[in-house]
């Protein structure tokens, strides 16, 4: 902002009162805190107002590879477009297409393995909008990011562990509001992609 | 004020300090209500927050169904660093457990088999036990717990000295309830009674003492059973800091076990793992009897063994 009028040829006219302005409005926003919340959100709380943004994961990836296997670096590279793909998928039947709660869970639990297929029903509140999904009208996602290490077999990835967060908005009939998810996901590589084999994970609003 | 703008030399001047003075006025307000306001986002509507979900927090690690038979072999081949060659398969299998996990009821046992265990061996007649694996490999071995135990074994993992002391000391230690103090200058094992971290020489040590221990091959049999405790402890204590350790421990795994098990069954048993307390674990040693056999120093199984492994056929842990 400051930066802004200082280099504006329009505001450079209205002189010292602008950039005083300017500079003292700042120094009550930075200030004024104390919350220890970092400030004020640049995120929208109210709605439809603001246009969604797609939901894309950063992920940084690294590869843990056997001796005489691929290239770390290599290995990592080539199995990041898999990882982000997946997670994209849980993202986006978790939080994105579950508003309105028409769609069912079905497409979320067939991410996980089998082994943990009931365990993950029976804790979507904790791995997605969960019970909530049916008051939420849209999610939109502001932040999406991942870190991932893979465990590399002789030539292909055979297993993961990412850590998962992502926050967004949800509108509800009676506003609008942040939602959040913490997770460490367990992955297992399967023929076709990847499997959920383990979670810990947190959602809601955090303290 | 007329003196002031007589002095102040015409009405450019004034409205600029005007300005000025208006936009300082503007600016500390702005400032004030900033600073005393409670935080609110900048919204173009002005409707606040709502709390769409309340905090929620779960984990899951797999539901494997029914019970895992896994034979855990320690070879005394195939170990360059300490002079043994040939291959870990056609070595003798030295260390012998059994590790049954009830991955239901996330409990188990260890039972540990001492290797002179006298035992019919299919195809081989009466030997010692460890003799298995030199005559068949691994799947002979198998068959020979098979058919002495009428349990069936899912899966065998197999190492060496090499490979145990490697894996301990890669993953930095393991952490071990060393159950007498140990002066054994044969297998090098020098700890005190206690809770120890041990390195991969003393790990391999602490598994392989067995002259100067009261109970010899018991007792050896036994520290093998504390030093896979000891193990499952250490992996659940790094994992619950740093969750990528399960991968530090299937890479490692990787690299100095040979085994059966499908990665897939590997992955889920290794995060079942992670939710079995180790107190839930029996560490057997299985009812034997110092002997000899042809003028060679065996162990024989007591009836005891007969009626464990009845038990354990029955679904019990111990």
């Amino acid at each position: 902002m400051i930066v802004a009028a200082r280099t504006n040829p329009k505001l450079r006219r209205a002189g010292l009162a602008g950039v005083l302005a300017g500079a003292l409005l700042a120094g009550g926003c930075t200030s004024g805190g104390g919350s220890g919340s970092g400030g004020p959100s640049s995120e929208p709380t109210t709605g439809s107002a603001v246009p969604a943004r797609p939901l894309q994961v950063q992920l940084v990836t690294v590869a843990k590879v056997p001796p005489g296997g691929p290239n770390a670096r290599r290995a990592a590279k080539q199995a990041a477009p898999g990882l982000e793909r997946f997670l994209d998928r849980y993202l986006t039947a978790a939080y994105v297409d579950a508003a309105g709660g028409e769609g069912g869970w079905d497409r979320l639990i067939g991410l996980f393995d089998r082994p943990v297929r009931v365990s993950a029903r029976k804790q979507l509140d904790a791995l997605s909008l969960g019970a909530n999904a049916t008051e939420v009208s849209a999610v939109r996602p502001s932040r999406a990011s991942a870190r991932a290490v893979v465990l590399y077999g002789e030539q292909r990835p055979a297993a993961a562990t990412v850590r998962l967060a992502f926050d967004g908005t949800a509108d509800t009939a009676k506003g609008s509001g942040r939602v959040h998810l913490r997770s460490v996901l367990q992955l297992l590589a399967t023929g076709d992609g990847w499997r959920i084999a383990a979670f810990d994970s947190r959602t809601g609003t955090p303290k | 004020m007329t003196r002031r703008s007589d002095q102040g030399g015409g009405p450019v001047r004034r409205s600029l300090l005007w300005v000025v003075t208006l936009g300082l006025v503007a600016a500390l307000a702005a400032g004030l209500v900033v600073a005393t306001s409670p935080r609110q986002p900048a919204t173009a509507q002005d409707t606040p927050a709502v709390t769409v979900q309340r905090a929620h927090a779960g984990s899951g690690t797999p539901a494997l169904k029914g019970r895992l038979v896994l034979l855990t072999i320690g070879s005394d081949s195939g170990a360059p660093k300490f002079g043994r060659g040939g291959t870990a398969e056609s070595g003798r299998a030295d260390a012998l457990q059994l590790v049954i996990i009830d991955t239901a009821k996330r409990r188990g046992s260890i039972v540990s088999f001492p290797r002179d265990s006298y035992v019919p061996i299919p195809g081989h007649g009466t030997n010692k036990i460890n003799a298995a694996m030199a005559f068949g490999g691994p799947p002979l071995l198998v068959a020979t717990f098979e058919q002495l135990t009428g349990l069936t074994i899912d899966y065998y993992a197999l190492t060496s000295f090499d490979g145990l002391t490697d894996i301990v000391n890669k993953v930095g230690k393991v952490q071990v309830n060393v159950d007498m103090n140990l002066r054994d200058h044969f297998a090098g094992a020098f700890l005190d009674k206690g809770r120890r971290n041990l390195s991969g020489a003393q790990a391999l040590a602490y598994a392989r003492a067995r002259k100067t221990l009261p109970g010899g091959d018991f007792d050896r049999s036994r520290h093998q059973g504390q030093l896979l405790l000891g193990g499952l402890g250490t992996y659940q204590r790094q994992v619950a800091e740093d969750p990528t350790k399960v991968l530090s421990w299937l890479g490692i795994i990787r690299d100095e076990v040979k085994t059966d098990l499908p990665f897939p069954e590997l992955l889920r048993l290794a995060l079942v793992a992670t939710d079995i307390p180790v107190s839930g674990i029996i560490n057997i040693p299985v009812p034997a009897v110092a002997g000899s056999a042809g003028g060679a120093s065996v162990v024989r199984l007591l009836p005891g063994a007969y009626a464990l492994f009845g038990r354990l056929r029955a679904g019990k842990l111990s």
